[in-house]
C-alpha cells in the first residue's frame, strides 16, 4: 500500500512537472532571449541557450526613453495597479454582498446592466469614454485609470464575488441577525473573512489586468514621464525603422515579475477556505 | 427628537430592501457616471456616418443595412468568431477544471506548480508572445521539429494555411487557462471537507465523490466561468490582433478585430460602433440562453 | 492565519504608500511637471509657452528629438516642452481620439498618408503666413519639398527629411555570384534578374508582399496615372492595374516569389523580420526588399554579419515618371495649439538650425535645407552618406513630382489590395480577376458606398 502510494506520488510529480514545463516554456524562452544579443534573437529563436550571454539588453532597456528610465515606468505602473486593485476589490465585495444577500427594488435591472456592461468591446467605448472624461476634466491625469475602479465598474469581479457569497450558507447570517448584527457587520465580520479566496483571486486578476492595460494609459496619460510599463514596452518597436527586441524582451521579463511575486505571495491564501478556517457549514 | 431621527435612519439602513440599495450603490453610481453615457454615445454613433476626425452625421440605420446586405467580411468574421469561441471555451474550461483538480492536492511543490500553470496567463498578449507563437508554428519551428522526433517529418506552415491557422489561436487561448483554473481552485476549497468525510464513511470511492459531491457543488462556478469565458470568447481580440491579423485570407479574422479595423484603420467608426452593438445583441442572447438553462443543471443552495 | 493576511494587507498598503511617495518624489526631481504648472499659470495669463510635441519612433528618435527640444528651451528659456511619443499604430489612435476631443498637441509629426485627412477636417494650421513673414525660413528648401506639404492652396506641413523609394538588396550574395544590379531597371529586367538569382542561388524575391501600398502606385505612375482621384480610382480600366498583379502571378508560377505562407510567420513591415535579412534557408529569404532610402541604416543593422546591403531604384518601365522624392515625415501645427507662432519657430528650428540637426543627424532622412544638409554631411556615417548620394545623384535627376496625398478611403483600398494580393499568391484567383476586383471594389469604396 505504501509503495503503491509512493509510485503514485512519483507519477503525479513527473506528470505535473512535465506539463508544467510545456506551460512555462514560452516564458523561459522569453527570459533566455533577453540575454541574447539583440540581433541574434530572431536568427537563433529555435534554441533556448544564448550563444553569448549578455546583459546589455537590460542596461539598454532600463535606460528607457529620452532620459526617463524604466524605474519611473515601474513606479507609475505599481501606483496605478495597486490603487485601482484596492478599489476594485473593496467595491466589488461590497456590491456583491448586496446582490447576493438582499432583495431590493431594481435588483434584476441592475444585474442585467452589469452583465451588459461586459458585453461591449472595450475598443468601441474608447472615443465616447475619452470625450466623457474630457468633459470631467480628467484627461491628462491618472483619474480615468483609477477612480472608476472604486465604483465596481468591472462586472466580472462583482459577479465572481456574488458567486462565492452565494456559496456561503445563509444560516450563518440568520444566526448573526438574531444576535442583533446589522447587514453591515454581517458583511464585515462574517462574509469578508469567508470569501478570502475570492478576494485573493480578484486581487491577483485585477492587479494583472491593470498592469497590462495600455489602452487607457495611451489615451489619458499625456506626459511621457507618467507612462506605465505596458505603454513603455511598446515603444521599443517601430515598424519601418529599427526595433530593439532585446531590450523589449529584457523589460518584458522584468515587467511580469510583480505579477509573479504577487501570485506567489497570495496563492497560499487560496488554499484556505471554509474548511480550514474553523467554520463548518 | 434628533436621537429618534438617527435611530430611524439606522433602522432604515438595516432594512433588507434599503441595505441592498446601499450595498449596490457604488455600482449604480459608477454605471451611471462612467458607463451609461459612453454606451449611449457609441449607440448613437452606430446610426451615424462618423470618421472620428469630423463630427458624426446622423444617417439612420444605413450602417446596419450595409452590414447585413453588403458586407461578406462581416459574415466571415462572425463565422470565425463563433468557431473560435465554441471550440476554445469548452476546451479551456475542461482543461482548467482538470488542472485545478490535480493541483488541489497539497504537496510541498504545489505553490510552484500553481505558479507554473498560471504564468502563461500573466504573460498575456505581449509582443513576446506574438513573436514566440509565430516562431513555434513556423514551417521550421519547434512544433514541426517535435513532430519530426515522433517520425512525422514535415515543414507544414501552420500559420500560413487557412485551415490550421485558427487552431494556433485556439491553442493560445487554451494555454492561457489560468484565470478559470484559479477560480475553480478557490471554489474547490470552499467545499466543506465534512462532506467528503461523510462520503468516506459511507464508503464512496473517489470517482463517485467527484460526481456526487464535487461536480454538483461546483456547478455554480462552472456556470460562472462558462458565462464569463463565453463573453470573453466572443469578444476575443488580442490573439488575432497580435499574431495573425486575420491572415491568411480572413480565415482567422475575429469579429472584434474587424470592428477595430473598420473603426481605427479605415475610419468607418460609425460602422464599427454598429458592429459592436450587433455583437452585444448576439452575446446578450447567448447569455440569456445560458441563464435559461441554469435551472436544469446548476446546483443552488448552500452546502 | 488572520495575522498573516493582515500582514499582507499592511505590506500592500505600505507598498502603495511608497509608490505614491515615490511617484511624487520623482515628479519633484524631473523638471517637466513643475514646468507644466508654471506654463499653465502662464497660459491663464495669456499665451501658453509650454508646447506639446508628439511623434512616433524608436529609442534613438525619442532620445534625439527630446534633446533637440531641450536645446530649444535652453536657447529660449521662456519656452518649455512636453515630448510625447508612442508607437506608430498607437500614435494614430491617440491622435484621432484627441482630435475628436479637440485636444491635439501643439506640434504633431505627420505622415503623408494622413496629411489630407487631417487638413480636410480643419485640424492643421496653414503655415503660409509664417513662411511669408519669415518665421519659417524656406529659402534653402527646394520648391518640390516645400510643396509636398501642400494641400489645396495652403502649406500644412514642413518636411523633416527627404526620402525616396529604394530597392534594398543583398549585395554580398549578388557579388559572390557575379550578378550586377543597375539603377532604373525596367520591370522585365527586374523579373529576369529575379529568375537568374533564383536559379543560381535559390534565393527568392519579395515584391513588397502585403506591404505594397506604394509599389502599386509606382507601377500605375509609370502609365501616367495616379491611383486615387477624388471619389474614384485614378485608372481608367482594370487593365492599368493588371501589370502590378501580373508580377505576383508570374513570380508564383515560376517559383521565384517568396511563398505567402512565410509571411504569416512574420510581422510584415518589421525590418528585422524582412526576408531580405531573416530566414533559415534561401527558400524563405529574398534577395531584395522594397523600402525607402531612410531605412537603409535600419536594414543594415538588422542584417546578419557579413551581409552588405545595397540600394537601387524600384523597377519601373518608365523610371523618370514613376520615381519621386518624398518627405519621410512632417511636423504640423494643429488648430488646438494655443501658441502657433511659437510652434512655427520650433518648426524653423528643426528646418534651419545646424545645432538642432547636429543632434538629429538625419535620423528622419536627409534635411530639407540644402545648407543644413551640407553642414551636417561630414558628421554622418557611410550609410547616411550613401543615402545622400542616392538621393542627389540617382533619384533627383530621374524623378517626377510626388502624387497628391491620398484621400480618406485610401486605407480601405490598400487593405483590399493586400487581400487580393494574398488570394492571388495562394492561387485562389488569377491576376486578371484581382485587377477586376480591385477596379470595381476600389471604385466602390472611393465613392463612399
Amino acid at each position: 500500500m505504501k509503495a503503491k502510494n509512493r509510485i503514485g506520488n512519483i507519477v503525479y510529480h513527473v506528470l505535473v512537472c512535465g506539463l508544467g514545463l510545456v506551460m512555462i516554456y514560452p516564458l523561459i524562452w522569453m527570459v533566455m532571449s533577453s540575454f541574447k544579443e539583440t540581433n541574434t534573437i530572431f536568427t537563433t529563436a529555435g534554441s533556448l541557450i544564448p550563444e553569448k550571454f549578455v546583459l546589455t539588453n537590460y542596461t539598454n532597456g532600463w535606460k528607457g526613453f529620452a532620459k526617463i528610465s524604466f524605474g519611473t515606468f515601474f513606479k507609475n505602473s505599481l501606483f496605478i495597479s495597486i490603487v485601482a486593485t484596492i478599489g476594485t476589490v473593496i467595491s466589488s465585495a461590497f456590491v456583491a454582498f448586496g446582490f447576493s444577500r438582499c432583495k431590493f427594488f431594481g435588483k434584476r435591472l441592475l444585474f442585467v446592466a452589469m452583465l451588459l456592461s461586459m458585453m461591449l468591446p472595450a475598443q468601441v467605448l474608447m472615443i465616447p469614454q475619452y470625450l466623457w472624461y474630457q468633459k470631467l476634466g480628467w484627461v491628462g491625469s491618472y483619474l480615468p485609470l483609477i477612480v472608476p475602479y472604486f465604483f465596481a465598474i468591472q462586472g466580472f469581479f462583482v459577479y465572481l464575488m456574488i458567486n462565492f457569497i452565494d456559496g456561503i450558507p445563509t444560516e450563518l447570517d440568520e444566526a448573526a441577525k438574531i444576535d442583533g448584527c446589522s447587514y453591515y457587520s454581517i458583511f464585515l465580520r462574517i462574509i469578508v473573512p469567508l470569501i478570502k479566496p475570492a478576494i485573493v483571486t480578484a486581487a491577483i486578476f485585477s492587479f494583472m489586468w491593470r498592469w497590462d492595460d495600455f489602452l487607457s494609459a495611451l489615451l489619458y496619460v499625456n506626459e511621457s514621464a507618467k507612462y506605465p510599463v505596458s505603454l513603455a514596452l511598446k515603444l521599443f518597436s517601430d515598424p519601418g525603422s529599427s526595433s530593439d527586441y532585446g531590450a523589449m524582451f529584457a523589460m518584458a521579463s522584468l515587467s511580469i515579475l510583480p505579477a509573479v511575486l504577487i501570485f506567489i505571495f497570495f496563492q497560499k491564501y487560496l488554499v484556505e477556505g471554509i474548511s480550514t478556517s474553523g467554520l463548518k457549514g | 427628537m434628533k436621537n429618534n431621527k438617527a435611530f430611524s435612519l439606522k433602522r432604515w439602513l438595516n432594512k433588507e430592501s434599503s441595505a441592498g440599495v446601499v450595498f449596490t450603490l457604488p455600482f449604480s453610481v459608477g454605471f451611471l457616471l462612467f458607463m451609461i453615457v459612453p454606451m449611449g454615445i457609441s449607440l448613437y454613433y452606430s446610426f451615424c456616418d462618423y470618421d472620428i476626425l469630423s463630427p458624426p452625421v446622423f444617417q439612420g440605420v444605413k450602417n446596419y443595412v450595409k452590414m447585413f446586405t453588403d458586407d461578406p467580411t462581416f459574415y466571415k468574421s462572425l463565422k470565425v468568431t463563433f468557431y473560435f469561441a465554441l471550440v476554445s471555451v469548452p476546451l479551456r474550461l475542461i482543461f482548467a477544471l482538470l488542472v485545478a483538480m490535480i493541483l488541489q492536492k497539497t504537496t510541498k511543490a504545489t505553490g510552484f506548480y500553481r505558479a507554473a500553470y498560471y504564468l502563461p496567463s500573466i504573460i498575456g498578449g505581449s509582443v513576446a508572445v506574438s513573436i514566440l507563437w509565430k516562431r513555434m508554428f513556423a514551417s521550421d519551428g519547434i512544433v514541426n521539429t517535435l513532430l519530426g522526433f515522433i517520425g512525422i517529418s514535415t515543414s507544414f506552415a501552420w500559420l500560413g494555411n487557412k485551415h490550421t491557422a485558427i487552431w494556433t489561436l485556439i491553442i493560445l487561448a487554451v494555454w492561457q487557462f489560468g484565470s478559470s483554473m484559479l477560480i475553480f481552485l478557490s471554489s474547490l476549497k470552499q467545499i466543506p471537507t465534512s462532506l467528503y468525510e461523510a462520503a468516506n464513511v459511507d464508503g464512496a470511492n473517489k470517482f463517485r465523490q467527484f460526481f456526487n459531491i464535487t461536480l454538483p457543488l461546483l456547478t455554480p462556478t462552472i456556470f460562472f466561468n462558462l458565462v464569463m469565458q463565453m463573453i470573453n470568447g466572443f469578444l476575443a481580440f488580442t490573439q488575432c490582433f497580435i499574431i495573425t491579423q486575420g491572415k491568411p485570407m480572413n480565415s482567422t479574422l475575429f469579429y472584434t478585430v474587424y470592428m477595430y479595423q473598420q473603426s481605427f484603420e479605415f475610419y468607418n467608426t460609425g460602422y464599427g460602433a454598429a458592429l459592436a452593438w450587433v455583437m452585444l445583441l448576439i452575446i446578450g442572447l447567448m447569455t440569456l440562453f445560458l441563464f435559461a438553462t441554469k435551472k436544469f443543471w446548476v446546483y443552488d443552495g448552500g452546502f | 492565519m488572520k495575522k498573516k493576511l493582515a500582514l499582507g494587507m499592511a505590506i500592500i498598503t505600505a507598498l502603495s504608500l511608497t509608490a505614491c511617495g515615490g511617484n511624487s518624489g520623482s515628479n519633484g526631481t524631473t523638471a517637466a511637471p513643475g514646468n507644466t504648472e508654471a506654463a499653465e499659470a502662464g497660459a491663464s495669463a495669456g499665451g501658453s509657452n509650454n508646447l506639446i510635441v508628439s511623434w512616433w519612433g524608436n529609442q534613438t528618435r525619442n532620445e534625439r528629438t527630446q534633446e533637440a527640444l531641450d536645446l530649444y528651451s535652453e536657447q529660449n528659456p521662456e519656452v518649455t516642452f512636453d515630448g510625447q511619443f508612442a508607437e506608430w499604430a498607437d500614435y494614430w489612435n491617440k491622435l484621432a481620439t484627441s482630435s475628436a476631443g479637440h485636444s491635439l498637441p501643439d506640434v504633431v509629426q505627420m505622415d503623408y498618408k494622413y496629411l489630407k485627412q487631417y487638413v480636410d477636417n480643419n485640424l492643421l494650421v496653414d503655415l503660409t503666413p509664417y513662411i511669408e513673414d519669415g518665421t519659417i525660413d524656406v529659402s534653402n528648401v527646394s520648391e518640390n519639398m516645400l510643396n509636398s506639404g501642400k494641400v489645396g492652396d495652403g502649406i500644412y506641413a514642413i518636411s523633416l527629411g527627404i526620402n525616396a523609394p529604394a530597392l534594398l538588396y543583398n549585395k554580398t550574395l549578388l557579388d559572390e555570384n557575379g550578378i550586377t544590379v543597375k539603377d532604373n531597371m525596367t520591370m522585365d529586367e527586374f523579373m529576369d534578374l529575379s529568375r537568374e538569382i533564383y536559379e543560381k542561388t535559390g534565393y527568392k524575391t519579395n515584391v513588397a508582399y502585403n506591404n505594397g501600398d506604394n509599389f502599386i502606385e509606382y507601377t500605375v505612375r509609370s502609365e501616367g496615372k495616379v491611383l486615387f482621384e477624388e471619389g474614384k480610382l485614378g485608372v481608367d480600366s482594370a487593365d492599368q492595374l493588371l501589370p502590378f498583379f501580373q508580377i505576383y502571378e508570374i513570380g508564383m508560377n515560376e517559383g521565384w516569389h517568396v511563398d505567402p505562407s512565410i509571411f504569416a510567420e512574420r510581422t510584415i513591415g518589421s525590418v528585422e523580420q524582412e526576408p531580405l535579412v531573416y530566414g533559415s534557408t534561401p527558400a524563405n529569404m529574398s534577395w531584395c526588399a522594397f523600402y525607402y532610402s531612410n531605412q537603409l541604416t535600419a536594414m543594415q543593422k538588422a542584417a546578419p554579419e557579413g551581409m552588405e546591403i545595397g540600394m537601387t531604384t524600384w523597377p519601373s518601365d518608365d523610371p523618370v515618371v514613376s520615381n519621386y522624392l518624398k518627405p519621410s515625415q512632417f511636423f504640423s501645427i494643429t488648430v488646438d495649439s494655443k501658441n502657433p507662432a511659437e510652434a512655427a519657430k520650433v518648426l524653423d528650428f528643426f528646418t534651419n538650425s545646424e545645432d538642432c540637426n547636429n543632434i538629429l543627424l538625419a535620423e528622419r532622412g536627409v534635411p530639407i535645407s540644402s545648407l543644413v544638409a551640407e553642414a551636417i554631411a561630414p558628421k554622418l556615417d557611410d550609410m547616411d552618406q550613401e543615402v545622400i548620394r542616392y538621393i542627389n545623384e540617382v533619384v533627383t535627376p530621374n524623378s517626377s513630382t510626388l502624387n497628391p496625398p491620398a484621400p480618406d478611403s485610401s486605407s480601405e483600398v490598400y487593405d483590399l489590395i493586400d487581400k487580393l494580393e494574398e488570394k492571388l499568391c495562394y492561387g485562389e484567383i488569377d491576376a486578371a480577376q484581382a485587377a477586376n476586383e480591385l477596379f470595381e471594389g476600389g471604385n466602390k469604396i472611393m465613392s463612399g458606398n
